[in-house]
């Protein structure tokens, strides 16, 4: 990681910002899950943040989202909106979708987040249609869709990047590699030994970073998107990271057999947030603007917890409404 | 024929392993296919250990490729072996559609009966604490749907244990099993075994003999149904419960015996009406004899919407003792104001507060 930011200083401290609002939303929400407010199951992105907010940051407004159900970070980097994060999360009316999505399906249509599946797989191929669309309606808009490693092993996924490169659609692929499914490690079930090598054999252009550095990402994500406008193909990402939390859950799973010690304190010595924030003081920013932001998100954050405490349960006349159609 | 089922006191879950286990035991082709089947949860603990007895080589840890992996078992099928395949939520076996309904419900007739295709695929009904449209699916009417199936939909431990040894042991075709997470704690006392309605384990089962209406039950609202007729045989009111269990082949006797006595029929299933094991068997009704009926035939089963994540939304949207119970009395009597007191939403209540995942 390079010692001091070469991005300009707003970039820098706006990365910093959305990775320890998506920390703190997450750090809150292992606080208060045992409260039983929320009742819906956590795939939690805690340590992994860096790659949704690297890769919407650099979409600079002009992109479409699609996430896997470990979407909490990817939401958050893309909409900053944790009034209606929160709102979902306990199953309100002032969430995203009247608390009918909770955890796993967070979506927010005007700013371009459109959706997230408990389907494995199940975005990618969404994602290409978005893309479609914008080529022909939005020229210059991508579509960035978030998967695991996982994901990967469907054919669905195949099937997407073949008609992307076929089609020469403004798809970035994003491959959010923790080495794990559930508790399946890569090696255990891939007959193949290095995807990017697999997926440099497409039309596509294809970028890897195992730095788990925000600025690196963003600056990969830049690349990608430049690449993609000039080239007109598809970019696949693929992104090396860690789950600090369990698959499902908001418990650390530290000793659960399938952890590594060494794997663990690898990757928590170059923990997203604690880099960008060691970056921001050895770049001259001083610690009590930064202190003063975090406090600032802290705050606000807790506002969101309480509103979604006081807001509306969904009642009777939500049970219906949405299933079909209705003509308007 | 009837006889009672194999008495244990052993808990779903338990049973579920025990049914894993004695089909690696008994048949050395028997292999094990799912996502995670060997990591430490196994499969809600329903597979846990058997690796280090069976090996590696049987209980196979497959990559995330639901078609691939069902079409892997169909051929191993057909070269002898005896695959099982678990998904963890039935709603992932949506990407599996093709090879068990193409091919699998097909092999047989359509190659002029030259194959079988002995194989298990068991699927897990999620339902509670925000399992949401996507995790908590009932499919068993897509499956039942399809001749060349058989869909069986266990609720009792009792009912694993035999039907998952006659599907392994003497079955020779593709068996779709729909088990219910929320039954996987619950353990069932061998009382409370239904009696078995026919010649095989996959027969309907009678959970309990009553005169005034029939419920024709399935999965975990056979239990409902049980509690709900134990509330109302104290206040007068006595339920004849059939637990459909395979609902692909339902013993249309056995059903119309029921309500050729008592005049009166309530369905309590775990999914959607239309389409689904409500309008089944209002169809073997109407179509066998719609003159026994005495009063418009009730059924229950999820609203007609996908799952919503929110406990406020899930609490209306599935049937409840409560619920169930007020309906079973209504038509009973014949009238909304039944007079009858009702319980309050308890019974399976305990069960969804204790569910907190995992998945
Ligand atoms: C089609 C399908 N199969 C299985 C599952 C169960 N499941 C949920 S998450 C998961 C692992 C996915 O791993 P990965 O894609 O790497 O994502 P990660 O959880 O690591 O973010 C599995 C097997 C599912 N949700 N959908
Ligand atoms: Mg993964």
């Amino acid at each position: 990681m390079n010692a001091v930011t070469s991005l300009p200083r707003d970039v820098a401290l706006g990365l910093y910002r959305t990775l320890y609002l998506a920390r703190r939303c997450e750090e809150v929400i292992v606080r208060i899950y045992p409260d039983d407010e929320m009742k819906t199951p956590m795939h939690m992105s805690m340590g992994q943040e860096a790659v949704s907010v690297g890769i919407c940051k650099a979409l600079a407004g002009n992109g479409d989202v699609i996430a896997s159900y470990r979407s909490h970070a990817t939401y958050l980097a893309h909409t900053e909106d944790h009034r209606s994060f929160f709102g979902e999360l306990h199953g309100r009316t002032n969430g995203t979708a009247d608390g009918k999505s909770g955890s796993m399906h967070l979506a927010d249509i005007p700013k371009g987040m459109l959706g997230a599946s408990g389907i494995v797989g199940a975005g990618i191929p969404v994602a290409l249609g978005a893309a479609f669309a914008n080529k022909q309606q939005s020229p210059g808009r991508v579509v960035a869709v978030f998967f695991g490693d996982g994901a990967v092993d469907e054919g669905a996924f195949w099937e997407s990047l073949n008609i992307a490169c076929a089609m020469g659609l403004p798809v970035m692929f994003v491959c959010e590699d923790n080495d794990l499914a559930v508790h399946t490690r890569v090696s255990d079930r891939r007959g193949y030994s290095s995807l990017p090598d697999v997926v440099r054999r497409y039309n596509c252009m294809v970028l890897e970073d195992e730095s788990n550095d925000v600025e690196a990402i963003y600056r990969l994500g830049r690349y990608a998107i430049e690449q993609m406008m000039s080239q007109k193909t598809p970019a696949f990402l693929n992104i090396r990271t860690y789950r600090y939390l369990e698959h499902c859950g908001t418990a650390p799973d530290t000793d659960a057999p399938y952890r590594k010690a060494a794997e663990d304190a690898f990757w928590k010595g170059r923990d997203c947030v604690a880099m960008q924030r060691k970056r921001l003081l050895e770049g001259g920013v001083p610690e009590s603007e930064i202190v003063k932001m975090e406090r600032a998100i802290d705050a606000d954050i807790e506002v969101s917890v309480a509103a979604a405490n006081q807001a509306p349960h969904p009642g009777q006349d939500l049970l219906y409404r949405g299933v079909f159609h209705e003509a308007s | 024929m009837t006889h009672q089922s194999t008495a244990t006191s052993l808990s779903y879950r338990e049973a579920l392993h025990k049914a894993m286990h004695d089909a690696m035991a008994g048949n050395p082709n028997a292999l094990l296919f799912g996502q995670g089947i060997n990591d430490h949860k196994g499969i809600f603990g329903t597979t846990t250990g058997l690796a280090d007895k069976f090996g590696k080589h049987r209980l196979i840890e497959v990559p995330l490729a639901e078609e691939g992996v069902t079409g892997n078992c169909i051929g191993a099928a057909l070269n002898g072996a005896y695959p099982i395949n678990v998904h963890i939520r039935s709603d992932f076996v949506l990407l599996a559609m093709n090879q068990i309904i193409n091919l699998a419900a097909k092999y047989k007739y359509m190659f002029g009966g030259l194959f079988d295709v002995p194989m298990l695929v068991r699927l897990v009904i999620g339902r509670s604490w925000g399992q949401g449209a996507q995790h908590s699916q009932s499919l068993q009417s897509l499956f039942a749907h399809i001749p060349g199936l058989t869909v069986i939909m266990p609720a009792s431990s009792g009912s694993i244990v035999d039907s998952y040894a006659h599907a392994v042991r003497k079955h020779r075709g593709p068996v779709i099993s729909l088990e219910h997470r929320l039954m996987y704690d619950l353990k069932f006392e061998p009382e409370h075994e239904p009696v078995v309605l026919g010649a095989t384990p996959f027969s309907q089962r009678k959970v309990s003999h009553g005169s005034d209406v029939t419920i024709v039950s399935t999965s975990i609202m056979s239990l409902e149904a049980r509690r709900a007729g134990e509330w109302l045989a104290s206040r007068g009111i006595s339920c004849d419960i059939i637990d459909l269990h395979c609902v692909s082949h339902i013993d249309a006797d056995v059903i119309m015996k029921s309500v050729a006595r008592t005049g009166k029929l309530l369905v309590a299933d775990t999914s959607w009406q239309p389409y689904g094991v409500s309008a089944e068997v209002c169809r073997i009704v109407a179509m066998r004899d719609p003159g026994v009926l005495k009063a418009p035939v009730v059924c229950m089963g999820m609203a007609a919407a996908p799952c919503p994540t929110a406990k406020a939304l899930e609490d209306i949207y599935y049937p409840n003792l409560t619920t169930l119970t007020d309906a079973i009395a209504t038509l009973v009597r014949g009238k909304k104001d039944n007079g009858i007191e009702l319980p309050h939403e308890r019974s399976m209540a305990d069960v969804y507060k204790k569910f907190k995942g995992p998945f």
